[in-house]
């Protein structure tokens, strides 16, 4: 649509946010895919309404604390660019926006703080580990805690598994096949390190060697999802650093993390760092990808028996980065399994990085809806490829009063080939 | 009083509308009943003649007094046909006055009836204007849809002067399988699986014994005969040959099955509602029952108009509406529900008052 | 200029919760366009009822207060129905969104208009059942927002309209009378209420339940893309087809530009060296479409094709209909700024349309993409422009105005199925007299006496904009209104 935003005004983001802008032609489409729609039944929470709302900010046209309520609404799923049949990149849209917005924003203290806490914890799995043995010693005195607090202990599980060291260097098992550098996460380190030595399990066995560099950080995700540039630079810098090797690829387990570093360049725009994290991104891809494009070497045995799996796009595998085919394509390569489709498959569960604590009540809506359509199913283990979606489906399938398994694509194809 | 006005064309038709206070359109005189009312009578057999046909385009433009034969037998030569598949045709029923009555024929099953295909009309109004609304393409949504409106408005809010309608192809073959019910449920519940099968059937018709369910089924001949096939091992009954087929649909297409002398009504029904609609009106006596279009139709012949009261108070006691086609009965029974929008409506299309009320 | 009664808007609020009477301005903001994007108009609020009775109240409000409304859907109209009125306020029916009933056995389902029309279909289909009009947007336009303007879809030659699959009606006439016409049966005694109330641009008053046809989902589906070099040939191949006697479901022309857009946006892929390709989709009894399916082949055959690519499975079948319904929209990628029009013309004189469109636009210097119903003669130019440049809008208005002219004097229409709206409004007097204005005029103030519903759509003159070919409307000069 046209608007009169001025990008030289607004800094290195403006460009991208202003093409994004411009691609729109307020069809529609895109409301029939986007869970606030579904959930609030009104257009400034859609990604049109939202364009509106963005371009009005932008253009100098309306208030800033205006927009807000909308734009921090936003999952920021992603779910409306597939549904746009005329192409808007909404995700340079909505993330740049987020980082202008962020001095502009008003938050309340207690937001502020619980937004503090989380970037200053989940990143760091030093500090993630200790913050979550303490969430969950505070769980038992819920009702003490602040309200904008309480998100983050119910999310926090009991007690987390002991941590797990990963080796620097995984070598292939029988002949070299290939060489792929491993994004470890940052928060999937603390919750569930059976991700990780599941990966490298399953990578190494079909004769891919795996580096992982001891320089790496987080992604930077969500940092950059919530709208602190400098942070995301920070960390989208260090991995340039870490992951400069030579390998096939660099390899990412947790759709959150392969889409984020899908947008280094978007992140350091005009920046030194502009071309090489260019390069990098090209170099990034989801480990069941990977491992589709190689070919598996060893076919996996499975459990002997037939086995219904419910499969659930992440929307950051999904809709970031294209990936539907290639995770049920190697699920359905163990024998006996079955893969159940989801009814509404194309909502998010909520997760959407730290959306269940910002949100908690459209978070816990949709965490329901999907938890409820995975028990429909009748399956008998629910698998994604992100972290984010695994803790909160579990979460909601338990306040279901469902004990359903929860695992990563990696670790069921692990457990098909012991 | 009832002076006959028998315009010869359309510009006549303005004059005679113009001039007379208050008037009734009468077209082939098929429905006699619709035009029963106190009012001159003003009759559009002159206006007849098929204006414009074009084939390729699916669409044929005629003038409102010309007979439907004609207009099939226009339309049969190019290998088209009317699928509202219109009544009363040998009797002379002509396009306005089928349009006017809203009368559509078992073929409706299939494609919809006249109000589906229906294009454009030209019309005189109350004011004695003519106007034109609709169009003449098969897909048009200029304007407000008063070419619908005018299918079952009896004459009522303008006399209709030319019509243009939609028309199909005629399909290469046809066949008529009669299945014999043993019951009016068991008729109720072939018609409901017939009209929920893959057969895509013509016309679902229970015929006035009450038992018999024909079934017209049109397309290429071999695939018919597969078809015919396959329903005649799901239920009792025989394939008609072609003589007993004509038989059968005209005798249906002209009510011959009707008493000629008492009231003729056609009920708006469902396929739900036909097995008590028959219980509670066969019982009257001599009553004769045509359901029609899958269940959605009935067509009522009752002996004389002693049992119309009875028949009045079974429609309501279903909630049903009907409206007499011949006969000495009020003109509607059953249900009904006054809106002020039908007066607005009414009011806005003949300010003067010079055609009957809908009531009437 | 619409006046505004005083201290309306707190009224009005005592009405609904706060949470769903919109008021403030990016809430406004948000609700200012349709599916028109180059007009926006603010309203005084927006309500969001979720009830049939909240609905009927606050007509009856609009009426008492003679306050305008608009209702809308989900906002997806291309000729602005749902674009506000300054002065008036938003009734948004996407809440009401309940599918209250299916009856499988009647084949029927009751609805409330803010239901998706992909949903009816999708509510339907373990019936094996489905609801036919199919528009573009079907995955996000709503049942109300069909019944208003009779929308179409690809499936109307055989299957009609909208209109032609409510049986019945529940609705709040801009009078405040609440009517109940139809029902359950397919046949009506009397006027067809039903029909006249179909296609009325929401100038009559607001559906509230529909009662909906549903049609059997045929057994079996034959679907062929056909390539041509050339339109001329892709349009004779559809008279050849229907000069057969065959009647398919749905006939479709896309051009080169739609197939580039359409190629971008989903990946379709086409046969390559082609300016038009064809959809044709035959439907019914597998021994049926067995036989039809041969003498299709042998007509695209004789139509002398690039290539022909009949769809082997439900998944290419769809892939091809995928293609062809995110064409419009997809043309976003060609050009952001784009007029979408909807003229109809004689179906045989479809290639001399195309050829005439053709040179407008090359007079205009602008660029038309084409993407229409073969089968029922309604097409869709595209006409793209460049919204920076200085004129460029007007262009491509002049541009969509000779086209509609073109199609009224082939014997066409101004609008094949997405209504007058605001967009053709200076039209209507081409394709009607004066006297059928003021009827039709009269009709609807039989509906809406104190013109409140949707006012300033439709009919010429009065307070939204007509298509200006030069400069800015008074409106807009007031900064009532704006178009981008």
């Amino acid at each position: 649509m046209q608007h009169s935003i001025q990008p030289q005004k607004i800094g290195p983001l403006g460009e991208p946010m202003a093409h994004a802008v411009q691609a729109c032609v307020h069809c529609g489409f895109c409301l029939a895919a986007c869970p606030t729609y579904s959930e609030l039944g009104q257009e400034m929470d859609t990604p049109r309404g939202r364009i509106i709302l963005m371009k009005q900010v932008l253009e100098g046209n309306l208030p800033w604390e205006s927009a807000q309520p909308h734009v921090d609404r936003c999952l920021g799923c992603l779910a409306c660019e597939p549904a746009c049949p005329s192409g808007v990149p909404y995700r340079d849209l909505i993330s740049p926006f987020r980082t202008i917005a962020q001095r502009h924003f008003k938050r309340t203290a207690g937001e502020k703080l619980r937004r503090l806490l989380a970037s200053q914890t989940i990143p760091y799995p030093k500090r993630f580990r200790l913050a979550a043995f303490a969430g969950g010693l505070a769980k038992r005195f819920r009702p003490l805690v602040p309200s904008v607090l309480r998100p983050m202990i119910d999310l926090v599980p009991s007690s987390v598994p002991t941590a797990q060291q990963l080796s620097r260097m995984n070598p292939a098992k029988g002949e070299r096949r290939g060489r792929v550098a491993l994004l470890a996460g940052c928060a999937q380190q603390v919750l569930d390190p059976d991700i990780n030595a599941a990966t490298i399990e399953v990578l190494t066995r079909n004769g891919v060697e795996v580096v992982v560099p001891a320089e790496q950080g987080c992604c930077g995700g969500l940092a950059w999802h919530t709208g602190d540039l400098q942070t995301a630079r920070r960390f989208a810098r260090k991995n340039l650093d870490a992951f400069q090797l030579d390998v096939d690829a660099i390899v990412t387990n947790a759709a959150g993390c392969g889409s984020a570093m899908h947008e280094y360049h978007l992140m350091l725009r005009s920046t030194e760092d502009e071309k090489r994290a260019d390069t990098i991104r090209k170099r990034v891809i989801d480990v069941s990808v990977f491992l589709q494009r190689l070919g598996l070497r060893e076919a996996p045995r499975g459990a002997g028996q037939p086995q219904k799996i419910a499969y659930h796009d992440a929307c950051h595998l999904a809709n970031a980065q294209g990936v539907r085919r290639e995770p049920r394509q190697l699920l359905r390569g163990i024998p006996g399994v079955e893969i159940c489709e989801l009814a509404d498959a194309h909502l998010c569960c909520g997760s959407a990085g730290t959306y269940n604590l910002d949100q908690p009540e459209i978070a816990a809506s949709l965490g329901e809806k999907k938890a409820r359509a995975v028990l429909t199913t009748g399956a008998e283990v629910l698998v994604s490829g992100n972290i984010g979606c695994l803790t909160q489906l579990r979460s909601h399938l338990a306040k279901l009063g469902s004990l359903l398994p929860v695992r990563h694509t990696m670790q069921v194809l692990r457990d098909a080939y012991r | 009083m009832s002076a006959q006005l028998a315009p010869g064309s359309i510009s006549e038709l303005v004059e005679a509308v113009r001039s007379t206070q208050r008037l009734i359109p009468v077209g082939g005189n098929t429905k006699p009943r619709l035009s029963k009312v106190d009012a001159a009578r003003l009759t559009i057999a002159g206006l007849r003649g098929v204006t414009e046909y074009e084939p390729s385009e699916f669409t044929f433009t005629g003038l409102a007094g010309t007979p439907i034969a004609e207009i099939a037998d226009a339309l049969r030569q190019r290998g088209q046909y009317l699928p509202f598949d219109p009544m009363f045709v040998e009797a002379g029923a002509t396009l306005g006055g089928t349009v006017a009555s809203g009368l559509s024929g078992p073929g409706r099953f299939r494609f919809g009836g006249l109000r589906d295909f229906i294009l454009g009309v030209r019309f005189v109004d109350g004011a004695g204007r003519l106007l034109r609304m609709g169009g003449k393409v098969v897909k048009n949504a200029a304007g407000f849809d008063l070419p619908k409106f005018f299918v079952g408005s009896l004459g009522r809010f303008g006399v209709l002067a030319e019509i243009t309608f939609k028309v199909f192809p005629q399909r290469v073959a046809s066949r008529t399988i009669r299945l014999v019910a043993d019951s009016t449920e068991t008729a109720a519940s072939i018609a409901i699986q017939a009209a929920s099968s893959r057969w895509e059937p013509d016309a679902i018709e229970c015929l006035p014994d009450g038992k018999s369910v024909c079934l017209r089924l049109a397309g290429p001949a071999d695939a018919l005969d597969a078809i015919s096939r396959e329903i005649l091992s799901s239920w009792k009954g025989e394939m008609l040959a072609e003589t007993e087929t004509e038989k059968v649909w005209s005798e249906l297409q002209e009510f011959r099955w009707a008493t000629a002398q008492g009231p003729l009504i056609k009920v708006a029904l469902t396929p739900a509602t036909w097995p008590s609609f028959d219980r509670g009106v066969r019982e009257l006596n001599g009553t004769r029952i045509h359901i029609s279009a899958g269940g959605n139709v009935a067509f009522v012949s009752l002996t004389d108009c002693t049992v119309f009261a009875k028949f009045d108070q079974e429609l309501r006691k279903l909630g049903l509406c009907g409206l007499t086609l011949r006969g000495d009965a009020p003109l509607w029974c059953g249900a009904r529900t006054q809106t002020k929008i039908t007066s607005a409506v009414k009011q806005a299309l003949d300010p003067e008052n010079r055609f009957p009320s809908l009531a009437d | 200029m619409l006046v505004v009664p005083d201290g309306v808007i707190s009224r009005l609020a005592s009405l609904l919760p706060r949470e769903r009477l919109l008021s403030h301005v990016e809430q406004l903001a948000a609700y200012e366009s349709d599916g028109l994007t180059a007009f926006h108009s603010r309203p005084l609020a927006v309500a969001i009822p979720q009830t049939a009775e909240e609905v009927i109240t606050l007509v009856r409000f609009c009426k008492e207060e003679r306050l305008a409304f608009v209702a809308r859907g989900s906002g997806t109209s291309l000729s602005g129905g749902s674009l506000p009125v300054a002065g008036g306020i938003v009734i948004a029916l996407n809440r009401l969104n309940r599918i209250l009933m299916v009856d499988p056995a009647l084949r029927i389902a009751v609805v409330e208009p803010g239901v998706v029309n992909t949903q009816v279909t999708t509510a339907a289909a373990p019936h094996g059942l489905h609801f036919s009009p199919d528009p573009s947007s079907q995955t996000i336009c709503t049942i109300g927002g069909n019944v208003a303007f009779n929308s179409g879809g690809a499936h109307c030659l055989k299957y009609g309209m909208t209109s032609n699959h409510v049986l019945g009606l529940k609705a709040v006439l801009a009078s405040g009378e609440v009517v109940e016409w139809g029902g359950t049966s397919r046949e009506t005694i009397g006027p067809d209420w039903c029909g006249l109330f179909g296609g009325n641009e929401g100038l009559f008053g607001i559906a509230l339940e529909i009662t909906l046809q549903l049609l059997q989902r045929a057994e079996c589906f034959h679907t062929v893309l056909a390539g041509y070099r050339t339109l001329e040939q892709a349009g004779d191949a559809v008279s050849m087809i229907v000069a057969s006697g065959l009647l398919p479901g749905a006939m479709e022309i896309m051009d080169a530009l739609a197939l580039e857009a359409a190629t971008a946006a989903v990946h379709a892929e086409y046969p390559p060296g082609c300016e038009a390709v064809l959809i044709v989709e035959l439907e019914g009894p597998r021994e049926t479409v067995e036989i039809e399916r041969a003498r299709l082949d042998e007509i695209l055959a004789g139509s002398k094709p690039v290539q022909t690519r009949p769809a082997r499975d439900a998944e290419e079948r769809q892939a091809i209909w995928k293609g062809r319904k995110c064409a419009f929209s997809a043309v976003g990628r060609l050009s952001p700024d784009f007029i979408v029009q909807d003229g109809v013309v004689p179906r045989r004189r479809l290639g001399e349309a195309l050829r005439r469109i053709g040179e407008m636009s090359k007079e205009a210097g602008l660029r038309c993409a084409n993407v229409f119903h073969a089968g029922d003669g309604n097409l869709h130019p595209l006409i793209l422009f460049e919204g920076s440049e200085h004129g460029a809008l007007e262009r491509a208005e002049a541009l969509a105005g000779r086209i509609l002219r073109m199609c009224i004097e082939m014997g066409g229409s101004i609008t094949g199925e997405h209504g007058i709206g605001v967009e053709k409004r200076q039209y209507l007097p081409e394709m009607f007299t004066a006297d059928e204005i003021d009827c039709m005029k009269r009709l609807r103030a039989a509906f809406d006496p104190l013109e409140i519903a949707n006012p300033g759509k439709v009919f010429p003159g009065g307070d939204a904009p007509a298509l200006q070919q030069r400069g800015l409307h008074p409106l807009e000069q007031a900064g009532v209104l704006s178009r981008e």
